[in-house]
């Protein structure tokens, strides 16, 4: 039998300390070892009556019920205050076997693969290279579990390819105390596994795009993420290139991402007619403190993988004295005159060193976002833009920032558009405009990071920009009508799916106080019939009871 | 020289002294680049293994002519995978002044190693 610690912590927090939260219980799951039961799917069915029974307990004592996994979200998007779920040591991962293919499925079997909740990016990408696969993309780094990931809608820059939702195929929620309480979903228009597969894990089937399609960033709510099936791509190099380039060039090439007819070239990087290939990732530094000509850019190129490269993790890395940046941070905290000078000052050290042609680093996408784990107290505040306006926006920020100096610096990165219903890269190309730093102290010249949320949302209104933030990074979630703002009726259909896939007492018990303030947590009753597993043309294949 | 003086000196020395031995002077961490770190139960602390969960070894172990090195075991309830992910040495001025005062006899060894999860 799986087990389950319980700790009776009292206080929680995010891995970049952006708490503290009050917090009754932890619990922490493990599996039964594999030597008493070796099988990998009854391992994993298991494990699902352990958390059967845990949302059990929480109904009994009428509290909520939250699952977490390595902690990454700045936001309190992951808190709950009464029992939180740590379920990054639920890591199994279940064999695909082509029988287990869906006959309407246009994917490669080879490409499928099912992984546990509690799974890491880091792990799967190491899991997929074993069989000559790799993740489309993944956020900067590698410890988000895969559920955390796409509950927040995590990112890269890869600006065809999409954010990691995007390549998720399946889910698997409990949504319940009871073993019937366990579903599989997919897209109607898109199936990936059969039944039969469903069936194996106790999980009945829904597939339909638009509960598939709320439910793929379901910000935590949508019940416990036990399960995920991804598609994976063949296994792939990158040749990362770090350049300054004209400030006018780079903007410009951030509202359409037309490499081709672009004056940016690298000499190495270009297609039959000599015109600049198009990069698979594309990403610009911005200081906002410093009026320059040139900003810092990082360009990728995808390559077919081959075995000879040089070793990407050659460089000794050595961390800056942390202290330092901490006596500055308190020094700015009374002097906020003095932030463009000290971030100018550690510039050389936030910014990727510049490359020249022959120092390109060639790496898999796992070695290229490899650790980044903790660095001191962090912040990160995102808003995403369509691409046409990157450069309004970016204006705007800057210009706000400068009147409100805070210890960070802005970068821009892109991502093509998701199906998710409240996914955040919901433009039909996402430039997401990001400010990340050390955490400071409010003060009577200097703001408070939720009064900068309010700032840079009053920003891109002002201008009349539409836009989105990030879920998992920090904001000023309460700002009046802010998911109305963003989604419009998405917010709508977003809560019926919720509300027609939980009962009123399960919806109350996967809510936050993060979805309260956001105004997502109303629940509706829902005619049975609103929801329908369809088959691939969209005909119902029958009444879900 | 002037007693007054002469005892600022000793003191300045012992502070200087016991400001060195207490700070770390150098610390190496040798990290894989493969394999995935176990998490900790809570996080507590602020450096870089606040989401890893950590084994600690520190002794004042004796060497002689005849000792050729030495070998530390790995505690099972430390390491449940028996991978090692990551294994920090930190030197410290303390730790050097003991080598020194005893001869190369006494050394102070610490080491803070990380563990890999296990295959499940």
């Amino acid at each position: 039998m799986a087990k389950t610690s319980e700790l009776l912590v009292q206080k929680w927090d995010t891995l970049h300390e952006n708490g503290m939260f009050d917090l009754k219980r932890q619990y922490i799951t493990r599996h039964e070892s594999k030597a008493t039961m070796p099988s990998r799917v009854l391992r994993y069915n298991d494990v699902a009556e352990e958390i059967h029974r845990l949302i059990k307990k929480c109904i009994a004592e009428k509290e909520g019920f939250r699952a977490y996994g390595s902690r990454w979200s700045m936001s309190n998007i992951a808190h709950q205050k009464d029992n939180m779920h740590q379920n990054n040591l639920m890591y199994l991962d279940l064999e695909i076997l082509a029988d287990d293919m869906h006959p309407d499925s246009e994917y490669e079997h080879e490409n499928i693969f099912f992984f546990e909740c509690g799974n890491t990016i880091k792990r799967i990408s190491q899991k997929l290279n074993e069989y000559g696969k790799s993740l489309k993309t993944t956020g900067a780094s590698n410890g988000q579990t895969i559920a955390g990931c796409i509950s927040t809608g995590v990112h890269g820059s890869a600006f065809d390819t999409g954010a990691v939702q995007d390549y998720v195929v399946g889910l698997n929620i409990i949504t319940g105390p009871n073993a019937t309480d366990n579903v599989y979903l997919e897209r109607h228009t898109k199936p990936s596994l059969n039944d039969a597969f469903a069936h194996r894990i106790n999980a009945k089937v829904i597939r339909n795009d638009e509960l598939f399609n709320a439910a793929l960033v379901g910000l935590g709510s949508f019940g416990f993420i036990h399960g995920v099936v991804i598609e994976a791509d063949d296994l792939f190099l990158l040749d990362r290139y770090v350049r300054k380039i004209d400030k006018n060039l780079a903007l410009s090439l951030s509202k359409t991402l037309d490499f081709k007819n672009s004056e940016f070239k690298i000499d190495n990087e270009v297609d039959q007619n000599g015109k600049p290939s198009r990069p698979y990732h594309y990403k610009i530094f911005i200081n906002p403190y410093v009026d320059e000509d040139q900003y810092v850019i990082e360009a990728m190129y995808k390559k077919p993988y081959q075995m000879a490269y040089p070793d990407p993790f050659s460089k000794i890395e050595k961390s800056i004295y942390k202290d330092l940046i901490y006596l500055l941070i308190k020094f700015s905290e009374k002097f906020p005159k003095s932030i463009p000078w000290f971030i100018k000052s550690l510039q050389k050290s936030i910014l990727p060193e510049i490359t020249k042609d022959e120092e390109k680093i060639t790496a898999t996408l796992y070695e290229t976002f490899w650790d980044a784990g903790y660095k001191g107290p962090a912040f990160a505040c995102s808003m995403g833009v369509a691409i046409e306006d990157s450069e309004r926006a970016l204006n705007a920020l800057v210009k706000m920032t400068k009147a409100h100096p805070i210890p960070g610096i802005f970068a821009m990165r892109y991502v093509n558009k998701t199906e998710a219903t409240l996914g955040f890269t919901k433009f039909h190309k996402t430039c997401v405009i990001e400010i990340d730093g050390i955490q400071w102290d409010k003060s009577d010249k200097i703001p408070s990071l939720e009064e900068y949320g309010t700032f840079m949302i009053e920003a891109l209104q002002a201008e009349n920009i539409p836009f989105t933030v990030h879920w998992g990074k920090s904001m000023d979630y309460a700002f009046p009508n802010l998911a109305q703002h963003m989604y419009g009726n998405n917010v709508d259909q977003w809560m019926k799916c919720r509300s027609w896939l939980l009962s009123e007492k399960m919806a109350n018990i996967f809510s936050n106080d993060f979805l309260t303030t956001l105004g997502l947590d109303t629940y509706q009753n829902i005619p049975n019939d609103f929801i329908e597993s369809l088959d691939k043309n969209g005909q119902p294949l029958h009444l879900i009871a | 020289m002037d007693i007054k003086l002469r005892r600022v000196y000793i003191i300045s020395a012992i502070l200087l002294l016991a400001a060195l031995s207490l700070q770390s002077c150098y610390t190496t961490r040798l990290v894989s680049t493969h394999g995935v770190p176990m998490p900790p139960e809570t996080m507590e602390g602020q450096d870089w293994y606040r989401d890893k969960m950590y084994g600690e070894y520190t002794a004042v172990v004796k060497t002689s002519v005849l000792t050729d090195g030495m070998m530390i075991k790995v505690p099972k309830e430390k390491c449940e995978s028996g991978k090692l992910f990551s294994v920090e040495f930190t030197d410290t001025f303390g730790g050097n002044l003991l080598y020194m005062v005893t001869f190369g006899t006494r050394r102070k060894v610490k080491i803070k190693y990380v563990c890999m999860i296990p295959d499940i």
